[in-house]
């Protein structure tokens, strides 16, 4: 696996910030928030030399595509799979939902400013297939790319297309994962949405007033056990199954009852041969938004029934931010954390969970879960896109 | 897939008009419908052409309402357009009649670049506070998607593939994979996209354009810049002939590839090797070389890019059948790739290709407008700067 967020380079890092249980949401230097009605948001901290000097056409890239091939090297290598994987049979299943819009943004200004003097050099990487070509190209991946952009749900929707392609044949190993950077556009859109807390986000939390963006990227190789035996490389978890739906309801607000997440996250399970009494605990969508926290618990509940108010619930997005198109993707890495260690991460703040959403939400230190066998990945996104992953612990050789 | 999934209707938004016939009248004429660009905005750059394929909005109306369109972005207009044309043609007054749920999934090169630009402009010029929050929403890649997903009611998986001019071939095959899995009892699938004047600017600061289009001809210089959609309805044949619907191809195999030798705005030289992974493809899917008898290929004129189509096409078979290429007609956009096959595998007529006079030193000599027999199958092929390409093979319905 290989991570980029707010809370560093490389997995470790976000293992030991999600362990510690602080948020990483601080005042933004990337842009200038001038304006805005928010200042905030999860920034990736400066680039570590070593990690810099990887990749010799560092400059030349957008920021996603940096994240997107960090995240990717780590875990390559990880994998103890070769620089390049030329003779094997790869494909790369990634998300983005703004993939080099900083770049595009930057170009955009020179021409509204004066279009015959700007240059096309910005928007060479400015589009949202950039990262998944730039980890396909750099990995000199022959077999299928395919980028996801179905916004919140995109990254839960890879790691599922991916599966999709390894238990068809279609490939033996899968690059799977997704990277967003922090924008100006998206950073105002959300604001003009209203859906932007000026604090750091609070998911499930009586007070909650919306999200907090952030940026990274999350990246899972995945293999059939085949495979992985074949090369001798011990699994760290498997995606047992995955599912997906659409509320076909609103452009911006979830359903309320929650009723189609519930049936993605429903068929992900049918997918992994669980069923829902298996769910040992959930990594939460948890944007912290008022009627996103709303829908995801009333998806939990239709789900869980009974057990819903009891099972742990993880929310990365409050030390984070919300990744848009690659959250699925880095929670689906923090998710497999947990199963690892059986820790699951704490959600920072001391403030009651909101009785209208009485998730089991970890809080006050890690939780300790030894046990834990299987963990239920949610994403509910813009235009009512759900998507679910079942993870599960490796018990194989 | 092995002839499983069956396309049961169509619909098509592009500059000839609405609805497959206008596509078909454009294709067999053999001429691109081209309209101005409104550029007073003054993006353009000196010696860029002024014409682009750009739909007629009027021509929406009687498939989407103002009232209906007002709260959508063009690429969310033209889909939703294009999936009512498709349910409509199929028979069907909600996707999701007889139950099961319906899979939308939807291929954009740009997403919605006009709303994009305008929010941006916004931010830009009269800072953060002035952004719209009607246009941030319907800013995202897969807007058209959603609003598909709404207009139609459809609650299966809601995928939107990027992936330039291979997402169309993508996009069908993933939802074919929906419906022929059980996991979606249809799909509605396709591709959409706009053109503006600020991206007709970014290709042509590229020098991606070209006028004339002239696909691989060897004075060629780039592409004639298209907009609009193609949304086809994709069923189980069984199930859609027990319910008495017309059955108009059938999705028989999809190959995916990648060649890494490709820089992160234009084509590679990996033609042999793409050649080979085609190669291998159609053979998992135990389909002969020989009864493939058309290839509609995603050739659009651009330097590179035809030359890759070239060599692809040249190594996989020494004797090609006749290459179709309505991207020269109906401009590029994946809409008119999808739409070109269709109507392809269903033996519709072709008119010569626009412009084409002499071909490369190995090159590939298009379609010259003969009447072709009708087809058993078309391979349709899409090779997408940045290094993607998929081939897909069309069946021609049985009787």
């Amino acid at each position: 696996m290989g991570a980029v967020s707010a809370c560093g380079w490389g997995v470790p890092a976000l293992e030991r910030a999600l362990h510690a249980g602080n948020t990483e949401i601080r005042p933004l230097r990337r842009f200038d928030t001038t304006g805005q009605r928010t200042r905030v948001g999860g920034e990736v901290p400066p680039v570590p030399e070593e990690v810099r000097r990887a990749f010799p056409e560092w400059r030349r890239l957008s920021w996603a595509d940096r994240f997107a091939l960090a995240a990717s090297r780590e875990a390559v290598s990880e994998a103890s799979l070769p620089e390049s994987l030329e003779a094997l049979e790869v494909g790369v299943f990634f998300a983005s939902s703004t993939g080099g819009m900083p770049e595009a943004e930057r170009w955009l200004a020179q021409m509204i400013r004066d279009p015959v003097a700007s240059h096309p050099g910005a928007l060479g990487s400015q589009q949202v297939n950039g990262p998944g070509d730039a980890v396909a190209r750099r990995l000199r991946v022959c077999g299928p790319v395919e980028t996801l952009s179905s916004a919140c749900a995109s990254g839960a929707l890879a790691l599922g297309a991916a599966l999709s392609a390894l238990r068809r044949g279609e490939v033996e190993l899968a690059v799977a994962g997704g990277a967003d950077a922090l924008c100006l556009t998206t950073y105002a859109g959300f604001n003009a949405l209203r859906s932007v807390d000026e604090a750091p986000c609070r998911p499930f939390q009586g007070s909650r007033a919306g999200l907090s963006l952030g940026e990274g990227a999350g990246v899972l190789v995945l293999e059939t056990v085949a495979s992985a035996r074949r090369r001798g490389v011990a699994a760290l978890a498997e995606v047992a199954g995955a599912g997906a739906s659409c509320d076909a309801y609103h452009m911006t607000a979830p359903h309320p009852d929650g009723a189609v997440a519930a049936g993605a996250a429903r068929q992900a399970l049918e997918d992994a041969g669980l069923t829902p009494a298996a769910v040992d605990f959930v990594n939460a969508h948890g944007t912290g938004t008022p009627h996103n926290d709303a829908a995801e618990w009333s998806a939990l509940r239709g789900l869980l029934g009974e057990r819903a108010a009891r099972v742990p619930v993880e929310a990365t997005k409050a030390l984070v931010g919300h990744l848009l198109g690659s959250a699925g993707a880095l929670e689906a890495v923090v998710t497999v954390l947990g199963l690892r260690a059986g820790l699951l991460h704490p959600v920072p703040g001391e403030e009651a969970v909101d009785p209208d959403t009485p998730v089991e939400l970890v809080r006050g230190g890690p939780l300790a879960l030894p046990g834990a066998r299987a963990a239920l990945s949610l994403n509910l996104a813009f235009g009512g896109a759900n998507a679910a992953v079942v993870l599960t612990a490796w018990t194989g050789p | 897939m092995s002839g499983l999934v069956a396309i049961t209707g169509f619909g098509f938004v592009g500059a000839p008009g609405c609805g497959s016939q206008a596509a078909a009248h454009a294709l067999a004429r053999g001429e691109a419908v081209v309209r101005p660009i409104d550029d007073t905005s003054g993006y353009l750059p000196a010696g860029a052409p002024r014409t682009a394929a750009l739909v007629d909005r009027e021509d929406l109306v009687p498939h989407l309402l103002p009232g209906q369109a007002r709260r959508m972005s063009p690429p969310a207009r033209y889909a939703v357009a294009a999936a009512r044309m498709a349910l409509a043609e199929a028979g069907l007054a909600d996707v999701e009649e007889e139950g099961g749920p319906a899979a939308v999934v939807l291929a954009t090169a740009f997403g919605p670049a006009s709303y994009t630009e305008r929010l941006c402009r916004q931010i830009f010029l009269e800072g953060p506070e002035a952004a719209s929050p009607a246009l941030f929403t319907e800013c995202v890649a897969s807007a058209a998607a959603s609003q598909v997903a709404i207009s139609c009611g459809a609650h299966g998986v809601n995928l939107t593939v990027v992936q330039r001019e291979a997402g169309p071939l993508a996009a069908v095959l993933r939802a074919a994979e929906e419906v022929a899995s059980g996991r979606a009892r249809r799909a509605l699938a396709g591709s959409v996209d706009e053109m503006t004047p600020l991206l007709l600017a970014a290709l042509a600061q590229m020098r991606a354009l070209g006028e004339p289009c002239r696909p691989f001809d060897r004075a060629r210089a780039g592409m004639l810049a298209g907009e609009g959609a193609a949304v086809l309805l994709l069923e189980r044949e069984e199930e859609a002939r027990a319910r008495g619907a017309r059955v108009l191809a059938t999705v028989e195999a999809g190959v995916r590839a990648f060649d890494p030798t490709a820089g992160r705005a234009g084509w590679g030289r990996g033609g042999e090797a793409l050649a080979g992974r085609l190669r291998g493809g159609l053979a998992r899917a135990s389909l002969a070389e020989g009864t493939v008898d058309a290839v509609v290929s995603g050739a659009s004129g651009a330097r590179t890019g035809d030359a890759l189509e070239a060599a692809v096409l040249r190594a996989w078979r020494a004797e090609l059948p006749p290459v179709l290429v309505p991207k020269a007609v109906l401009g590029e956009y994946g809409g008119s790739l999808l739409a070109g096959a269709l109507l392809a595998v269903q033996g519709r007529p072709f008119g010569p290709t626009p412009h084409f006079r002499e071909p490369e030193r190995e090159g590939v000599v298009p379609h010259d407008g003969r009447a072709l027999p009708p087809p058993r199958r078309v391979l349709v092929t899409a090779l997408a700067a940045g290094g993607a390409a998929a081939w897909m093979v069309l069946g021609a319905a049985r009787a």
